[in-house]
């Protein structure tokens, strides 16, 4: 895969002066999605750092119209809001929605699987970094095993695997689902067109990065987000119904330790004492590889 | 003492057999008040329902899912995962321009609180039932602390007499929501009313057109060719100022509900108030307040105490302040007011009372409270009739009747 550039974005549909913060991959995320979706679409935003980044009232940062939801609810309200422009005969308008990890792998949860049940017709984009950033990093299902948060009780990082997501999406029997990072860009580009052209539920799940969030330098956001996935900590793949695509094996092994590394809420699993979670990590990963090619190999 | 009925409704005085022919451009039928309710929202074409199914409003999601598939009604209707999730889909097709319509009843009620406040400083007009029922340990059966308890949501609430009522009301509540952009809830007793059949006239398809035209998409709505952001981050200056407006919207629809109800009456030959009392003169000793169908068991007590009349609040909130003191204004100073009520809110007086004693500020009225009937607990005609006499004599501010 070659590496993208900015002149992958022809159309910008988004105006300048986004509110995240350095490095954040809401904006960059943002930007590229607009670009393809375009300005015949309905954004919808339960609560998350996107409800800050695309700007208090009066201002706007993205070229189309962004209702703000409740926290638990974004799929339903997007399920209303296809409702209404259905059956005003305006069926090509896409409806998105634009999430966080919190509003997806927790309080969104029940509501996601709702409409992804009845297979609305909506594209449910989430941005994964992996903790509550907008509200100070606090734990999430979506948190990694050993990451530091801000809401750790009693050892100070988080000592459960986290949510198996796109698992869950899996069992629901999506006509379109797939991951995808920023480091990859023109992968994310394809996926983003393919699921804009997909009838019913689709979702998209991006590796989020957030140096306040993931202690990191803002300059190496991208960096590590294609660490990410050459050390198949988040691999890229797709899912049709039940059949997964694999788009990027790594050529090389790359120990998670590389990626991680780069990251200071993993710190602490560099210490001698911890350093058995990082093997843990390790065979985790493995694990979850393995997964994914038998499940694509069927 | 001659009992004047400022206000009709099918009452428990009027005999079927005169009733026949009495609306033209109206068919009578004999039907259950979910099935009134679900009626109405055919009538008012809403387009869109959310539903979430929850004792006892079971069968008004049943009924439009029938008349939606019999095409009855041309209405987009999608089950939902849960209250919240109803509440919020429902507020999605509102921002869309939609006439959206919903039931629920007690603990969907309760579970929807979040979004309820979001979908009235949305400014959304859209009308929902409440078939009201109370919280845990589990409680099917009739009593209005679910949706009295969300009074302070930002809804308009309307409580409806009788099947009759909850059906033009709905009508009625439609038209005012959508002229003041604020969301109207029209609540029924479970049971007494949900499950109980009675006669009801429904009115003609375009008798209710005439009343109500088509929802017009106000500023409140999805534009594609004009984008807007809806509901993001915003400034305390800002914030206030919404609120102030939706403050002076809301002040006007007390008087505009009572100038629907009337246009209504002209219309469809059954006039409404925002209150109605029944037997209210400088003669009267005492009066009770009520809301809901026990008001229906009040007028029949009323008959034989001259001296009692009868204050039913139809619509609760905003609070029908200048009618409860108009209705009350022939009142001689040595009258008494007891408030009926069949809500709990964990405070020492009901929700009622805490109201009435807000409107009558400065009176010089004693008023008392009676708690009776909550959590479906009946109320029959004697216990009524304990209340008028515990009323004329020594009652505490705050009484419970038949407590078992």
């Amino acid at each position: 895969m070659k590496p993208a550039n900015e002149f992958l974005i022809k159309d910008e549909k988004v105006y300048s002066g986004a509110l995240s913060c350095r490095g954040c991959g809401w904006s960059l995320l943002a930007r590229h999605l607009a670009s393809i979706l375009g300005e015949d679409t309905v954004y919808v935003a339960p609560a998350s750092c996107f409800s800050i980044i695309s700007g208090p009232y009066p201002l706007r940062e993205l070229k189309a119209n962004l209702v703000h939801t409740v926290f638990a609810a974004a799929p339903a309200t997007a399920t209303g809001v296809r409702a209404a422009l259905d059956r005003q005969g305006k069926e090509d308008t896409t409806v998105a929605i634009l999430a966080g990890d919190g509003g997806t792998f927790d309080i969104g949860l029940q509501a996601l699987s709702g409409a992804a049940a009845r297979n609305e017709n909506i594209l449910y984009i989430v941005n994964n970094n992996g903790a509550y950033m907008n509200t100070g990093i606090q734990t999430s299902t979506a948190t990694p095993y050993g990451a530091v948060t801000t809401t750790n009780p009693g050892g100070g990082f988080k000592r459960a695997w986290p949510k198996d997501l796109m698992g869950i999406i899996a069992a629901h029997n999506l006509p379109y689902a797939a991951t995808a990072s920023l480091a990859f860009l023109e992968d994310l580009r394809r996926k983003a067109e393919k699921a804009k052209k997909t009838q019913g539920f689709r979702l998209l799940m991006i590796d989020g990065p957030c140096p306040p969030g993931h202690k990191t330098d803002p300059a190496e956001s991208i960096h590590i987000a294609r660490l990410a996935v050459e050390t198949r900590l988040f691999p890229l793949f797709e899912l049709e119904g039940q059949h997964y695509t694999i788009n990027y094996r790594p050529e090389k092994y790359i120990p998670v330790e590389e990626c991680m590394k780069y990251q200071g809420r993993f710190k602490q699993l560099f210490k001698p004492e911890n350093r058995h979670m990082i093997e843990d990590v390790q065979a985790h990963t493995d694990q979850y590889w393995m997964r994914l090619e038998a499940l694509a190999g069927m | 003492m001659k009992k004047e009925h400022s206000q009709n409704g099918i009452t428990l005085e009027a005999p079927l057999e005169e009733s026949s022919g009495k609306y033209p451009r109206h068919i009578q039928v004999v039907m259950k008040g979910n099935y009134a309710a679900a009626e109405a929202a055919r009538l008012c074409r809403a387009g869109f329902i959310p539903a979430y199914p929850i004792t006892p409003q079971t069968t008004i999601v049943e009924r439009l899912s029938e008349l939606v598939t019999e095409g009855k009604l041309d209405a987009t209707y999608i089950n939902m995962d849960s209250e919240h999730s109803v509440f919020a889909a429902a507020m999605g097709a509102a921002i869309g321009g939609e006439r959206v319509f919903t039931a629920t009843a007690g603990q969907g009620l309760f579970y929807a609180h979040e979004v309820l406040q979001a979908i009235a400083h949305f400014r959304l007009p859209m009308v929902v039932c409440n078939v009201g029922r109370p919280s845990i340990p589990w409680n099917i059966w009739s009593d209005q602390s679910d949706s009295l308890s969300q009074r302070d949501t930002g809804w308009i609430q309307f409580y409806g007499e009788s099947s009759q009522e909850v059906l033009d009301t709905i009508i009625q509540a439609y038209v005012l929501a959508e002229r003041v952009n604020i969301p109207a809830m029209v609540v029924l007793d479970a049971f007494y009313q949900s499950h109980t059949s009675e006669n009801v006239w429904i009115p003609d398809q375009n008798l209710v057109d005439r009343f109500l035209p088509p929802i017009q998409p106000g500023e409140m709505a999805i534009d594609v060719l004009q984008p807007k952001s809806f509901g993001g981050l915003i400034p305390p200056e800002h914030y206030n100022r919404l609120n102030y407006n939706y403050w002076k919207a809301m002040n006007q629809a007390e008087a505009m509900a009572e100038e629907i109800a009337t246009d209504f009456g002209a219309h469809f030959g059954r006039p409404y108030g925002n209150v109605e009392a029944v037997n209210i003169g400088p003669e009267t000793r005492l009066v009770l307040v009520t809301i809901s169908s026990i008001t229906s068991t009040v007028r029949g007590v009323i008959r034989d105490y001259p001296e009692v009349g009868l204050l039913k609040l139809r619509l609760f909130k905003p609070f029908p302040k200048e009618a409860v003191k108009r209705a009350l204004a022939p009142l001689s100073k040595n009258a008494v007011i007891a408030i009926v009520e069949r809500n709990f809110l964990g405070d020492n007086e009901g929700a009622i009372m805490q109201e009435m004693k807000r409107a009558l500020y400065g009176s010089d009225l004693r008023m008392y409270d009676f708690y009776a009937g909550v959590g479906g607990k009946d109320v029959p005609p004697v216990t009524i009739e304990k209340i008028i006499h515990r009323a004329f004599h020594q009652p505490e501010e705050v009484n419970w009747i038949d407590v078992g």
